[in-house]
């Protein structure tokens, strides 16, 4: 699968889709691709799509811990949707499941979480 | 022992690629799933990557050793550098400890390694290395027909 990410924007929010493997090579470049987005929105909630991820270390995982950093000195959220077995397991030993929660889909956590629209 | 192999390549970060790819290719023929087969890539590329970074500090002149042996029931990985070495073991197995804060890795690789394989054994004399030789179980699945 072709690596990439793509973000779109809801509300006060935006969706961080990344897609194939999310190594140590592309952290860099992604949290460059992630800050231009957040000084434009300055969102309150970061949501993370990983439907389409193949490869997850801690390398990414210090990629969602920073973003968690920034969101939350804004009193803002954040949530996880699209996880497999695989994903979930390696978040979950991460300890990333005591900081956010895991949604069914960016409705769900819109409701759940009642963001006003 | 039924199959192994080794691996040697310069300490740079897209060779983590490499690692993982060439782990993925060798054990493939023994039908792993999906999801095994994913934590083997996520144990070689924590292992890769602290050989990288912790053990020779990005000098991208210096290599790391992998080598892979495929056993009855479990595969044995060695990931080896002739770096830093580490000065307290102990200390850099405990979550969230990193001895780089600036990188954003969450220091858990060594949690991450441990969590996903039966067994992590981290041997290292400062200023000679570090050896890992982590054993995860694998049995072969044949395809029946």
């Amino acid at each position: 699968m072709e690596n990439k990410i793509k973000i779109t924007s809801f509300d006060e929010g935006i969706v961080i889709k990344i897609s194939g493997d999310l190594d140590s090579s592309k952290t860099f470049l992604y949290k460059e691709k992630i800050h231009e987005h957040m000084r434009q929105i300055g969102p309150r909630y970061i949501i993370w799509d990983f439907k389409d991820l193949t490869f997850l270390d801690s390398a990414g995982i210090g990629l969602i811990l920073g973003r968690y950093n920034e969101v939350e000195r804004v009193n803002g959220m954040m949530g996880l949707i699209g996880l497999n077995t695989y994903s979930r397991k390696v978040i979950a030993i991460s300890g990333l499941f005591s900081l956010m929660k895991e949604y069914a889909s960016l409705k769900a956590f819109i409701k759940e979480e009642k963001i006003e629209q | 022992m039924i199959n192994e192999f080794e691996l040697k390549f310069k300490a740079v970060l897209a060779n983590e690629l490499l690692a993982r790819n060439a782990v993925m290719s060798f054990l493939s023929p023994l039908n792993p799933s999906y999801e095994t087969l994913c934590e083997f890539k996520t144990i070689i590329s924590e292992g890769v990557s602290n050989a990288i970074i912790h053990g020779y500090k990005f000098d991208n002149s210096k290599d790391v050793y992998l080598k892979v042996i495929v056993y009855e029931n479990d595969v044995e990985i060695s990931i080896r550098d002739f770096g830093v070495g580490i000065d307290d073991v102990n200390e850099a197995r405990m979550p969230h400890y990193t001895s780089r804060p600036d990188l954003e890795r969450a220091g858990m690789g060594l949690t991450i390694i441990e969590s996903l394989s039966d067994s992590l054994h981290i041997s290292s004399i400062p200023g000679t290395g570090v050896k890992l030789i982590i054993r995860k179980k694998l049995l072969p699945q044949y395809i029946n027909e």
